[in-house]
């Protein structure tokens, strides 16, 4: 055999023994196991385990210390692999910060590739829309009725209509993220009137793409490589000096864009804009002649994207907006930080998980009595509301963008 | 014949004298095994398990015909417990294997029948790719393939097949000495370790497959015996951290080293030094895991970052070649035929066991006027009968998939005997050791027909404690269910403990390193600190390797 | 985004938490950075003081017993710090060693009354609670959950012990038997033990179990009077007085559902003692965290101090990472608590001890450097032994104000102090004082910062 044949014939090996060279990217990534001593903290936090129960979702530990070890086993890890919600908590509290969130992409990233059949039909749908649309939502056919959608909600929400704004000289680019731009548009309204309010000098995409992150999150790392390189093209292209997000999602995934393709701009979301470069003060100042002033009493939803996979920070961000902004009363809910259970894709094929994971929030929400509940992540806000919903319960859940800008004065 | 007369009694539980004793009991001989501690508990279990195809000892072309035709045969009764071992030979300097045209020709004489290519060449990007852990400076890569087996599941099975037909297996009872008449055997007196009584059995013919220990059963029979005593040390890293084998001459003092992973960690070794140390007290040394380390350093250069969870070290007994350098000694094996019934093995390697338990159970048979032929070549070792299909035994039984992939791996077919046992108890199904993961079923089931006496014995049977946290978590779990299996008494509970992270500690310490320190301070901190085990008063016996602290 | 504090407490276990609620109390701004859970949080939920040295073969019979064996030998021990300080008489040493300890515990007591992890126990005697495993240790302070008054001072107590079915962590027959031989080689009751199992499945499968969803399937439903129904056979057959049950009682209701059991079995029930997983470690954490909440300080989760910032004889900043944020944090004073090396305090290697985050001086035991030694030389060939393994004892050592002192025996820095078991000179597995010197070593730490802040305000 020459050579060629020679690698020819020793992939073939491989790929019969299941082997699957690591990329030198993900090395890193499956290094951090090797810390873990099986101590057993993260399986005390984990939501799923918490809410289906160890025998059903083996946990972060073995995801750790089992689950991880042998490459040309990692195909029979897909009945576990999948239930992870990939909020975070385990790494989090995990006294070496083992990354366990992103040895469950890299599995599953191994699933696609070599054991299509064991991958989730559930994801099938999905996987069609990024591939056809390169988005994770099904865009609009009717652009008309698309737009009638927005004006419905916005008047129902009491927002201004502020044009889309596109030009490749602006510092800022705002990134709705495609959930707000095919579903909850409103989100992205929203987005646009605090920017525009403030006089910021921003821009939309002039075609929207998804940011990659589900896709990771599916295991298609082709797609998200592509997605990646997408966004990364435009955003070179556009020379903004900041991104601005509205999605939790987009926040951590966008971040890890631009380090690894070097775009050499910060990332961040909307609330960490309003806070760092606008400020609490001028908010304030903003919000006294609010025209919005009535008492009400709201609780907060703390998104696993932000706060674990961004930084805590962000939270306390947000509460301090929220006492910028009169009449506002705000009570954490003891579950302020739990998984609402949308995250990992799970709903897409475990519905029952993914639901019986965010059962705490919905016990701990009520116990605050608050009437609404707010929270910077449409996904989030989808998965608490349809649930609040099915339990009969009257708690109104808004993103807290839309919160924010309603409550905005007139722009003179 | 009576219960305490025997056709042939073999000295050695490891992979030679279980082989010995399989072969004479398919044979119809009326056999005995002995060891003084468990099965496979010493030079066996401290290899590789790689049953090699012979490569290395290319000066010596009966010896690779032989590896190469057992390699097969051992595809063909014990597949179950085998894996492929695919080795990347990175190269950075062709000097260093200038002279070894000869290793290819002489592995590609006898690829074709082990089923596996000649040894290829691959170019540099290819070899970065399929490993890129290796030195970016490699200039080309050889490929070729080898096997290993499960040294343990092994000798266990090769053990239990015996047992199977008509052998008895006694562990943990010790040869005290031979009675002789004029010179010849005619009997043995041992020691049961478990039962505390003295046994006496008749015998003509007595094996000696003790290993290191050959020459001081010689001696006890009145015969002399010489061997080269040899220490071989491994690191053993968790995970498989390499896709495939690494070996490399390119090493501090041109030997070759190798790093594989081998199930679900990474095996780098090996040394080869004369020893005159006890067997028993035998530790690696810090010399050893730096040559080591220093050694595929430079084909792997971040194997520094990989965690070392523990090492471990055992002796070769080599033929007796002296005044040479011991890499020159043979690593073929010798027969020993004493004039007084005692015949002893002398070298080998794990490949060989079962070429080297035929040949002397041709002897055997031959003294007894047995005619019957060896077929311990065709007959498959148990378990290996079929395939497994463990989506749908996991669907079937609601266990996970990867929890039964490790059973497969060690069970075979007879992973649905351990699946069995869950349907009278559900709780069984639930997750003991969570670093392999073994269930409770398959320890439950082990200790009743495998024969454990200890949490040390289970651990070669099941792996129990041999992944990174290396029995933190689960020593006390499994001690509680030898316990109640084995109806002990409170002490014995905790001193089964003490024992186990004993014989744990014996290989971390050497190394103790990076995440060794993190680990070790949880598990000081659960048996000592919480479970106060170090302020125990149960009678615990100090170990070889713990004289003189 | 960039903050700034009055003080800065780097470690979110006991030792910074008792440190940033005695900082947070007296109004100063704390702010405490947490990279991990802590070791606290996985302990067994018991606080001990002084349980052995090696010089003793028999526990010692109370804290206090304990603490003047320790000034006496070991004049650098972390509780000794506080008694050699030049303001101590010398021959009130012993007293003020006492003295610091005495008011931690009572402190401890005190603050978590109302907690999730109330506690029980004082500073004038060990108690010996029982463990998982059958074996008793000796400790200072228990969670309610883990008392039990009359065990072994009743002649005819007896004792049942429960596990659960399909819960791996906890096996009653042979904790009973060990327990029972361990008793009569005593010659002291309970001098009858029995032992049950209960069935128990929170998501309906009996297999699997993992103690936390025991704990929250306590907590949320009414399964107490599910439990003590199954109970009340073998309570009878064996004619119990007493229960004892693996540490699942609740996260949060464990002292409630305890009450309850008792109350409907009319039996004593209590905790033994337990192994990670932690259900009471996770109460303790979470009670620690709610009084230093309560008393105004703030917490920071996620969040690594990686590097520090200079100025003359004091650290200015420090550099701390999220997990894709990094911000810089002003303080005037710092509280190093990070733990050994499960916390990530220190780091070893064959090439030695570190301390990661300021580099600080380490040494062994022997109060020699620990910067190039190999670890594997530090280590006892017994692996379960009294003595201990010398490595543990390795870490940083503080001047009378528990400040990290560099070569010269110097502070390193005025405003930085260490507190917990990133401190030298005690191993916590051997001598049973892990929470202990976390906690004193925390509060002392706090109390000199208090002074220091007082000093340069």
């Amino acid at each position: 055999m020459n050579e060629d044949e020679a690698y020819e014939y020793v992939k073939g090996t491989l790929k019969k023994e299941r082997i699957v060279p690591y990329q030198p990217y993900e090395l890193e990534v499956v290094k951090s196991v090797e810390s873990c001593i099986n101590c057993g903290l993260c399986i005390n936090h984990c939501p799923v385990v918490a809410a289906v129960g160890l025998n059903r979702f083996s946990g972060p530990r073995s995801i750790a210390v089992e689950l991880s070890r042998s490459p040309p086993e990692f195909w029979s890890t897909a009945d576990t692999i999948y239930l992870c919600t990939g909020c975070g908590t385990c790494r989090e509290v995990c006294p070496k910060n083992v990354d366990i969130p992103e040895v469950v992409n890299l599995i599953r990233a191994r699933i696609f590739e070599h054991r299509p059949d064991l991958v989730p039909k559930g994801f099938s749908m999905i996987r069609e829309v990024l591939t056809e649309h390169n988005l994770a939502f099904e865009p609009w056919a009717d652009l008309e009725e698309k737009a009638e959608s927005r004006d419905m909600r916005l008047e129902k929400l009491g927002l201004p209509y502020v044009e889309d704004r596109r030009t490749d000289t602006a510092r800022v680019l705002f990134y709705p993220g495609c959930q707000a731009e095919e579903r909850a548009q409103e989100v992205r309204e929203a987005g646009k009137v605090i920017l525009d309010y403030f006089d910021i000098d921003y821009t939309l995409l002039d075609e929207m793409s998804c940011c990659g992150l589900p896709a990771k999150l599916i295991g298609d790392n082709k797609t998200s490589r592509l997605l990646a390189e997408k966004m990364t093209e435009k955003v070179k292209k556009l020379g903004a000096e900041i991104v601005v997000t509205t999605c939790a999602g987009c926040t951590s995934n966008l971040s890890d864009l631009s380090h690894h393709y070097e775009w050499g701009i910060p990332t961040v979301h909307l609330l960490e804009f309003l806070v760092e470069m606008i400020g609490l003060e001028r908010l304030r100042e903003v919000m006294d002649h609010s025209p919005r002033q009535e008492q009400v009493h709201v609780t907060v939803h703390d998104p696993c994207h932000l706060i674990r996979h961004t930084s805590r920070q962000i939270m306390d961000h947000a509460l301090d907006i929220l006492r910028q902004l009169p009449g506002v009363r705000v009570t954490e809910s003891n579950a302020i930080d739990s998984c609402c259970g949308g995250g990992g894709m799970v709903s897409y094929h475990s519905g029952d998980v993914a639901n019986a994971v965010v059962r705490e929030n919905l016990e701990a929400i009520h116990k605050t009595g608050a009437k609404k509940l707010v929270t910077p992540c449409p996904l989030c806000t989808a998965q608490i509301e349809s649930n609040l919903f099915k339990a009969g319960s009257s708690v109104e859940v808004d993103d807290l963008t839309v919160f924010i800008a309603q409550r905005l004065p007139k722009k003179r | 014949m009576s219960d305490s007369e025997f056709d042939v009694v073999v000295i050695g539980g490891g992979s030679t004298g279980t082989a010995v004793a399989r072969d004479c009991a398919m044979r119809g001989l009326k056999t005995l095994l002995l060891d003084r501690d468990d099965i496979a508990s010493a030079s066996v279990g401290t290899c590789a398990g790689m049953i090699s195809s012979g490569l290395k000892y290319r000066g010596e072309p009966e010896i690779v015909k032989m590896c190469s035709s057992e390699v097969v045969h051992f595809n063909h009764i014990a597949r179950h417990i085998m894996s492929k071992n695919p080795i990347l030979v990175p190269i950075l300097d062709f000097s260093t294997v200038a002279g070894d045209g000869d290793y290819v020709d002489s592995y590609a004489e006898y690829a074709e029948e082990r089923d596996v290519p000649a040894m290829l060449f691959l170019t540099p990007e290819a070899t970065l790719e399929i490993e890129p852990l290796v030195h970016p400076n490699v200039i080309a890569g050889v490929y070729y393939e080898e096997f290993f087996i499960n040294p343990f599941r092994l000798c266990l099975l090769q053990a239990l097949d015996a047992r199977r037909h008509g052998a008895s297996i006694k562990t943990y009872c010790e040869l005290v000495k031979f009675e002789t008449f004029e010179n010849e055997i005619k009997g043995i007196v041992y020691y049961n370790r478990i039962t505390g009584a003295t046994e006496r059995v008749n015998t003509k013919i007595v094996v000696n497959a003790t290993g290191p220990w050959a020459h001081k059963i010689a001696r006890l029979a009145g015969v002399p015996l010489d061997l080269r005593l040899n220490k071989g040390a491994h690191v053993i890293l968790d995970r498989r951290i390499v896709n495939v084998g690494i070996t490399t001459k390119e090493t501090v003092d041109g030997r070759w080293v190798y790093l594989f992973p081998h199930e679900n960690t990474t095996l780098l070794g090996t040394t080869a030094l004369d020893t005159w140390e006890d067997p028993d007290a035998l530790v690696a040394s810090y010399d050893e895991i730096e040559y080591l380390l220093s050694s595929i350093e430079t084909v792997i250069p971040s194997i520094r970052e990989a965690r070392i969870i523990r090492t471990m070290a055992g002796i070769r007994p080599l033929v007796p070649d002296w005044k040479v350098p011991e890499d020159q000694v043979t690593r073929g094996y010798r027969i020993a035929n004493h004039d007084n019934g005692l015949i002893s093995f002398i070298g080998g390697k794990l490949v060989m066991c079962r070429h080297m338990a035929e040949a002397v159970t041709d002897l055997v048979c031959r003294k007894l006027g047995n005619d019957a032929v060896c077929t311990t070549h065709e007959k498959p070792l148990p378990g290996n009968e079929d395939d497994v299909d463990i989506e749908l035994l996991s669907e079937e039984y609601d266990i996970k998939m990867h929890v039964l992939e490790r059973m497969r791996a060690r069970r075979g077919t007879e992973i649905t005997k351990i699946l069995e046992l869950t349907k009278d108890h559900p709780e069984w199904k639930t997750t003991i050791c969570t670093c392999e993961p073994v269930i409770e079923a398959e320890i439950r089931y082990t200790i009743r027909e495998e024969f454990p006496q200890t949490l040390n014995d289970l651990r070669r049977r099941l792996r129990i404690g041999t992944g990174p946290c290396q029995g933190t978590s689960c020593t006390f779990k499994t001690a509680a269910i030898l316990s109640e299996e084995l109806n002990l008494e409170g002490d014995d509970f905790l001193v089964d403990i003490l024992d186990f992270r004993a014989e744990r500690w014996k290989g971390i310490r050497p190394s103790m390193r990076g995440e060794q320190l993190v680990q070790e301070e949880l598990a000081q901190g659960m048996y000592s600190c919480v479970g106060n085990l170090d302020q125990s008063d149960v009678d615990y016996d100090i170990k070889p390797w713990e004289e003189g602290s | 985004m960039n903050l700034e504090c009055d003080v800065l407490i780097i470690g979110g276990g006991m030792a910074g938490l008792v440190a940033g609620t005695v900082s947070a109390k007296k109004g100063l701004n704390t702010l405490l950075l947490r990279r991990g859970q802590s070791a606290t949080a996985n302990s067994s939920g018991a606080i001990d003081i002084i349980g052995y040295m090696p010089e003793v073969s028999e526990p010692f019979s109370s804290p206090k017993e304990g603490l003047s064996t320790i000034a006496g030998l070991y004049p650098l021990h972390p509780y000794s710090i506080v008694g050699y300080s030049d303001m101590v008489d010398p021959d009130r040493v012993v007293d003020e060693i006492a003295g610091r300890v005495r008011e931690t515990v009572n402190w401890l007591k005190k603050n978590l009354r109302k907690t999730v992890s109330p506690l029980k126990g004082s500073f004038n005697h060990n108690i010996h609670p029982i463990t998982i495993l059958g074996t008793t240790k000796p400790t200072c302070l228990i969670q309610e959950t883990m008392y039990s008054e009359s065990l072994q001072k009743d002649d005819d107590s007896a004792l049942l012990f429960v596990g659960f079915s399909g819960h791996p962590d906890f096996n009653p027959s042979v904790a009973a038997k060990t327990y029972l031989e361990d008793r009569l080689s005593f010659g002291e009751p309970p001098r009858k033990v029995g032992r049950c199992i209960l069935e128990t499945a929170p998501f309906g499968k009996s297999y699997n179990i993992s103690s936390i969803e025991i704990a929250r399937h306590l907590d949320h439903e009414t399964s107490i009077q599910d439990l003590a129904n199954q109970l009340k056979r073998p309570v009878e057959q064996i004619g119990a007085s007493h229960v004892a049950v693996p540490p699942v009682l609740g996260l949060k209701k464990a002292v409630e559902n305890k009450l309850r059991l008792e109350e409907l079995l009319g039996v004593e029930v209590f905790e033994l003692l337990g192994f990670p997983p932690s259900v009471p470690g996770l109460r303790l954490q979470m009670a620690l965290e709610s009084i230093f909440r309560k008393s105004g300080g703030k917490m920071l989760v996620g969040h690594e101090a990686v590097s520090y910032t200079r100025a003359e004889d004091r650290v200015s900043g420090v550099l701390v990472r999220a997990p894709r944020r990094e911000i810089q944090i002003d303080a005037r004073a710092y509280v190093l608590a990070t733990g050994k090396f499960i916390g990530g305090g220190l780091n070893g290697d064959e090439n030695g001890i570190r301390e990661p985050v300021f580099d600080l001086m380490t040494v062994t035991r022997e109060y020699h450097s620990a910067e190039g030694i190999l670890p594997t030389r530090f280590t006892n060939r017994i692996a379960i032994s009294p003595l201990g393994q010398p490595v543990y004892s390795c870490g940083l050592t503080v001047d009378p104000y528990f400040r990290p002192v560099g070569e010269d025996g110097l502070e390193w820095a005025s405003n930085l102090f260490a507190a917990g078991s990133i401190l030298a000179g005690y191993d916590y597995s051997s001598e049973k004082s892990g929470l202990g010197v976390a906690a004193v070593s925390g509060y002392s730490a706090a109390k000199n910062v208090l002074d220091y802040i007082g000093e340069v305000t």
